[in-house]
């Protein structure tokens, strides 16, 4: 039997968020014989495809229309639903954006069908039934759910997969064109009368090495020396949530399941215990080097470089060398 | 007519008070139960509405345990005019699915001509943030989800302002419509009058029956999605522990896999 998965592409500024892409690539890797498909609603389509080539989809669904141009998640609602009844996806994937985590649970209670939400994990059994991880109790656990309805749908979590590039470039665009009767009445509910998008931030998250700076840095001056050495070496600094939590750092660069996945080719812990939490952000972090007084600090057992001394001490030596 | 408001609450477990049994599952017994923050918020908002219009009433609901009245009373002393209790052993084990059926249930029977639903963002103990749109979904209604501060309010439509992460934006909504609370730092100190009226304000508790939800659709049975495993997160990783003289040493090995790093693709 052939199973299809189907991604929810959602765009922002006619440009494809990026945790689109790191689903599509997640499933086209692990996901074995299944037809990767994947779905845009958007006003014109042709300011985006380029964007799709080489993302890995074997199929793509365009759902265009003029009345779809903002988003509203009533109405996107009922035009995904009626996708997803003519397709019968095995599996349904969106980002657990502020939008896909609004539109998603609206589109499992119009199907009835069981969703698991922002997951970092997905992989399928042996008979193609969708294993969902989640972090759970503010992450101090992990739980691996199983639906019992079709499709198998989950929101996914940025930055849990990694974004690939892929050579084959044979993607099917196929237009959809739902009912659209209710359109008029789902955009007269609700008026967005003005809008601000935030100041785009650098996103640090990317950066290849990440200086992380803990409770062990013992004050805010200390951790002062986070930015300092980051920046000597063109890295990004981050923060364990104690050093949020105490003011020390703001919430924006907090590393850990309350704060953002990193996974970068460096991670390095200074003075940080390595809560549960914590640890399952740098999960996928190609290495951790840890600097800590307590060599029976959690991170210790964890990270692939554990060396035992002060974190500031660290520091100031290494900024020392580096601004000489 | 009255301005109907019906506040969504659910009380959680205080997450920073976990403890862990041996088999690696929460210990249950012992662990305090609070009104969820997010809901404490939408009940600040609800009771800023009611300064607002004449005539508005705040009923609090909930779906849980026979201990849930605890919460209801709290959230009556906090300033809600009453309180329901959506308790059934066939609603025990809801996932997000089956407990925005049985919420719409009681709006469907009991609370029809109601003018707003409000709800926190998102429950601390699962984070999950479903239920808000899978019951506006049910009761086919608009909602707005992730809303900071309440703008401009008539019996016909109310004015909003979202914010998530990327945007700032002001809404206008039709009524009946459903808004989620992003606030979780609300503090409502219920003052001696909301004691009183709390310990004098009885609960109705309803059923399964009493609301007339089909059972196939509640509890663990009516749940869809099920928990196949839980578990602690934990990474293995060949961890190598390397010492050294002095920090000169530590500091000129950090910075030779800084340069690996920049030159290799693999440190």
């Amino acid at each position: 039997m052939k199973f299809n998965t189907l991604v929810y592409i959602e765009t922002n500024n006619n440009t494809i968020e990026k945790v689109s892409k790191e689903i599509i690539a997640h499933a086209r890797q692990c996901f074995k014989d299944n037809e990767i498909c994947g779905v845009v609603v958007t006003d014109e389509i042709t300011t985006i495809l380029e964007q799709f080539k080489n993302a890995g989809l074997d199929k793509l669904f365009v759902i265009q229309n003029p009345l779809l141009k903002k988003f509203n998640v009533s109405a996107y609602c009922d035009v995904l639903s009626q996708l997803i009844n003519d397709i019968k996806p095995s599996v349904f994937l969106m980002g657990a954006t502020a939008n896909g985590r609004e539109l998603a649970p609206r589109i499992a209670s119009k199907l009835e069908i069981g969703l698991t939400a922002d997951c970092t994990d997905l992989q399928l059994d042996e008979n193609s039934n969708l294993l969902a991880t989640r972090p759970t109790y503010g992450g101090k656990m992990m739980a691996t759910i199983i639906s019992k309805t079709t499709p198998n749908f989950a929101t996914v979590r940025q930055g849990a997969f990694k974004h690939k590039q892929f050579d084959v470039n044979n993607t099917e665009v196929c237009f959809y064109t739902p009912e659209m009767s209710c359109l008029n009445l789902f955009l007269s509910q609700l008026e967005v009368l003005k809008t601000e998008i935030k100041e785009p931030k650098e996103d640090w998250t990317e950066s290849e090495i990440i200086v992380a700076g803990g409770l062990g840095l013992k004050s805010k001056e200390n951790f002062g020396l986070i930015y300092k050495f980051s920046d000597l070496i063109g890295a990004k600094p981050a923060a364990s949530r104690a050093a949020v939590e105490l003011g020390w750092a703001s919430h924006d660069i907090q590393v850990g399941q309350t704060g953002k996945s990193v996974a970068p080719k460096l991670y390095i812990a200074l003075g940080i215990s390595g809560a549960l939490q914590h640890i399952s952000g740098i999960n996928n972090a190609q290495k951790i080097v840890a600097i800590n007084t307590d060599n029976n600090a959690p991170i210790m057992n964890i990270a692939d470089f554990a060396i035992q001394s002060d974190a500031v001490d660290v520091l100031n030596n290494l900024i020392n060398k580096l601004s000489n | 007519m009255s301005f109907k408001i019906i506040v969504f609450i659910k009380q959680v477990p205080d997450t920073d008070d976990i403890r862990w049994t041996e088999q690696n599952t929460i210990q249950r017994e012992g662990l305090e139960s609070v009104i969820n923050p997010y809901d404490i918020g939408a009940i600040q908002l609800a009771k800023k509405i009611r300064l607002l219009l004449e005539d508005c009433k705040i009923t609090a609901v909930t779906m849980g345990p026979l201990q849930a009245k605890a919460a209801l009373k709290e959230a009556i002393a906090m300033g809600c005019d009453n309180g329901y209790l959506l308790c059934d052993k066939k609603f025990a084990g809801s996932d997000t699915l089956a407990t925005a059926y049985v919420l719409s249930q009681f709006i469907k029977t009991e609370a029809n001509d109601f003018d707003l639903i409000l709800s926190g963002y998102q429950a601390v103990d699962g984070d999950t943030a479903q239920t808000p749109s899978s019951l506006a979904q049910k009761l086919n209604i608009a909602q707005i989800t992730s809303v900071k501060e309440l703008i401009e309010i008539n019996k016909e439509y109310s004015l909003w302002q979202k914010e998530t992460p990327e945007v700032t934006q002001n809404i206008k909504i039709y009524h009946p419509a459903l808004i989620s609370v992003n606030i979780n730092n609300a503090e409502i100190l219920p003052d001696i009058n909301g004691y009183i009226k709390a310990q004098t304000t009885d609960i109705t508790v309803l059923s399964a029956a009493d609301i007339e939800a089909d059972i196939t659709k509640t509890g663990f049975a009516g749940s869809p999605t099920q928990v196949k495993k839980a578990f602690r997160p934990e990474i293995t990783r060949a961890t190598e522990r390397l010492s050294f003289e002095n920090n000169g040493q530590i500091s000129d090995y950090i910075i030779k896999l800084i340069n690996k790093c920049k030159e290799q693709d693999e440190v």
